[in-house]
């Protein structure tokens, strides 16, 4: 039997994604600085582990743990030798978890450097890299390609780009915006019209926001997503900004019951996809998916 | 062209992140033996101030800021060496030292504090990314720093920016250095938390705190 694919799902109802990857890694055992995805070959349980409470949860899809799987990224711990082995791994730990009527994204974040003329990189040299890891997250099984958490518009086609000539995967893509005051921006200036409209046009399968904001700006920002686009809608929103706790561990200031209150207004405001970033875990996932649930039934 | 021509084209280079442009007034600046001290103060420096306000309403964003930061680059390298050779010193802020805090990688954020510091007419002493506590406060010993700079991008690593205070403590070097953080898990409410003497959310904040904490002022 065929599985519906993941967009035809998000046809019927509201697709619930996961929420905040490292951390629960950390809580696992992570130290501090250490290369997250290093984890998808010496500690592969325990990402599994993460997958399995997010299903538990009610997750539709999880994020795959190579956000920071591309090349030019994993060189900065020493590992860009083993990109493809690390993404080959991250998409089957996934894969080996989700049940069989739910679906795997392979993430795939920024590489934290910048294009010319602010850095030093090419267009054609991301786009290879970010090709490369797509490639090696369709061949772990990865359903389609997450590209998230993008600041600058060309770094993201750059990744669509590559994803799309890598394959013929869907390509999500969510990019990061500030609130300023003449409205939401992403670090490098573009706006929600042109990145939407731009990535519309290069291919993306869905386009969204994620990070930064939390769940009540992620309300006023879905609707001029929504405006803009007939594509699938995306958002996964921060639970606030962190705050120092009594017991001297980083919090989130938006509280589980605060963040997921927010949950009906994004569906109301047109987003097709919900899920969590930081700040967030399986309980908020759960909850959320509580939300879900009360509104379509 | 007369001074006062000279100084707003000066404030135009800065403003459109025009280096080569920058770069030939300082130039023409030299040749014509101006006081360089007054270039830098009436022609670049208000051409910073400019860009701030502009980041500040919206309309500039990251690439406008590295552009502007690095045509006042231009514009010092050709000031610099006259100054030097004249025994004067460009006035400075105060002495930062900057980095990303252990553990932590990013940098992007980091670097344009830096820049902006610099350009704002402070001397910076950047250590990088993942930079142990112990060599913050080294190379602040060393070279008399005024401040400390403090990033951190991820919440686990945000942390470190108040194991850094508890250190500087235990040091008994407290009150020797003003600690500011950033970053964007950061705020004004977790540099009260952690201790810090400020936070500033964006680089052109960060200037603006410096130089309200800055020493040589008042």
């Amino acid at each position: 039997m065929n599985k519906m694919s993941l967009l035809d799902l998000a046809k019927g109802r509201t697709v619930l994604l996961d929420g905040a990857l490292g951390t629960e890694l950390m809580a696992r055992g992570l130290p501090l600085g250490a290369c997250p995805e290093s984890w998808n070959a010496d500690r592969p349980e325990a990402v599994r582990e993460v997958h399995r409470d997010y299903f538990a949860a009610g997750s539709d899809a999880v994020s795959t743990n190579s956000f920071g799987g591309s090349r030019i990224k994993l060189a900065g711990h020493g590992l860009a030798a083993r990109t493809a082995e690390l993404n080959v791994a991250a998409a089957r730990l996934a894969r080996e978890v989700a049940p069989a009527d739910r679906y795997v994204a392979g993430s795939i974040g920024p590489t934290g450097k910048f294009l010319k003329p602010q850095g030093e990189f090419t267009e054609d040299e991301f786009e290879s890299v970010f090709a490369e890891q797509s490639a090696a997250l369709a061949e772990g099984g990865v359903d389609v390609l997450i590209v998230e958490t993008q600041y600058d518009l060309h770094e993201a086609l750059c990744a669509l780009r590559g994803a799309r000539r890598a394959g013929s995967l869907p390509v999500f893509v969510t990019m990061t915006f500030n609130a300023v005051p003449r409205g939401y921006f992403t670090l490098m200036g573009d706006t929600v019209t042109r990145c939407v409209s731009e990535l519309e046009k290069a291919g993306a399968a869905a386009v969204g926001a994620n990070c930064t904001l939390n769940s009540q700006q992620m309300v006023d920002l879905v609707a001029s997503i929504r405006r803009e686009t007939v594509l699938p809608v995306i958002v996964q929103a921060n639970a606030g900004k962190p705050v120092l706790g009594a017991d001297g561990r980083v919090a989130y200031s938006q509280t589980l019951e605060d963040y997921v209150r927010f949950v009906p207004d994004l569906v109301r405001g047109g987003a097709n996809f919900v899920g969590g970033c930081c700040g967030t875990n399986p309980a908020f996932i759960k909850a959320m998916a509580a939300s879900i649930a009360r509104r379509t039934s | 062209m007369n001074k006062d021509d000279l100084f707003r084209e000066m404030k135009k280079a800065i403003v459109d992140g025009d280096g080569p442009a920058a770069g030939r007034l300082a130039g023409e600046a030299v040749r014509s033996g101006l006081d360089l001290l007054e270039v830098i103060d009436k022609g670049y420096v208000p051409g910073i101030h400019e860009v701030g306000e502009l980041w500040e309403k919206g309309d500039y964003f990251l690439p406008e800021l590295i552009s502007s930061a690095e045509a006042m680059k231009s514009a010092m390298a050709v000031i610099e060496p006259e100054l030097e050779r004249a025994r004067l010193h460009a006035r400075t802020g105060g002495k930062v030292v900057i980095g990303t805090v252990e553990g932590d990688i990013h940098d992007i954020g980091k670097n344009l504090v830096a820049a902006m510091l610099q350009a704002g007419g402070f001397e910076v002493f950047d250590l990088g990314a993942d930079v142990k506590l112990e060599r913050f406060i080294e190379k602040a010993e060393s070279v008399g720093a005024d401040f400390i700079c403090l990033s951190a991008l991820l919440t686990t690593t945000m942390i470190n920016q108040k194991r850094f205070v508890a250190l500087l403590k235990e040091k008994n070097l407290r009150d020797r250095f003003k600690v500011l953080v950033g970053g964007a898990p950061a705020s004004h409410r977790w540099a009260e938390e952690v201790g810090a003497d400020g936070y500033a959310e964006n680089a052109v904040a960060a200037v603006k705190l410096a130089k309200r904490l800055s020493p040589g002022r008042s």
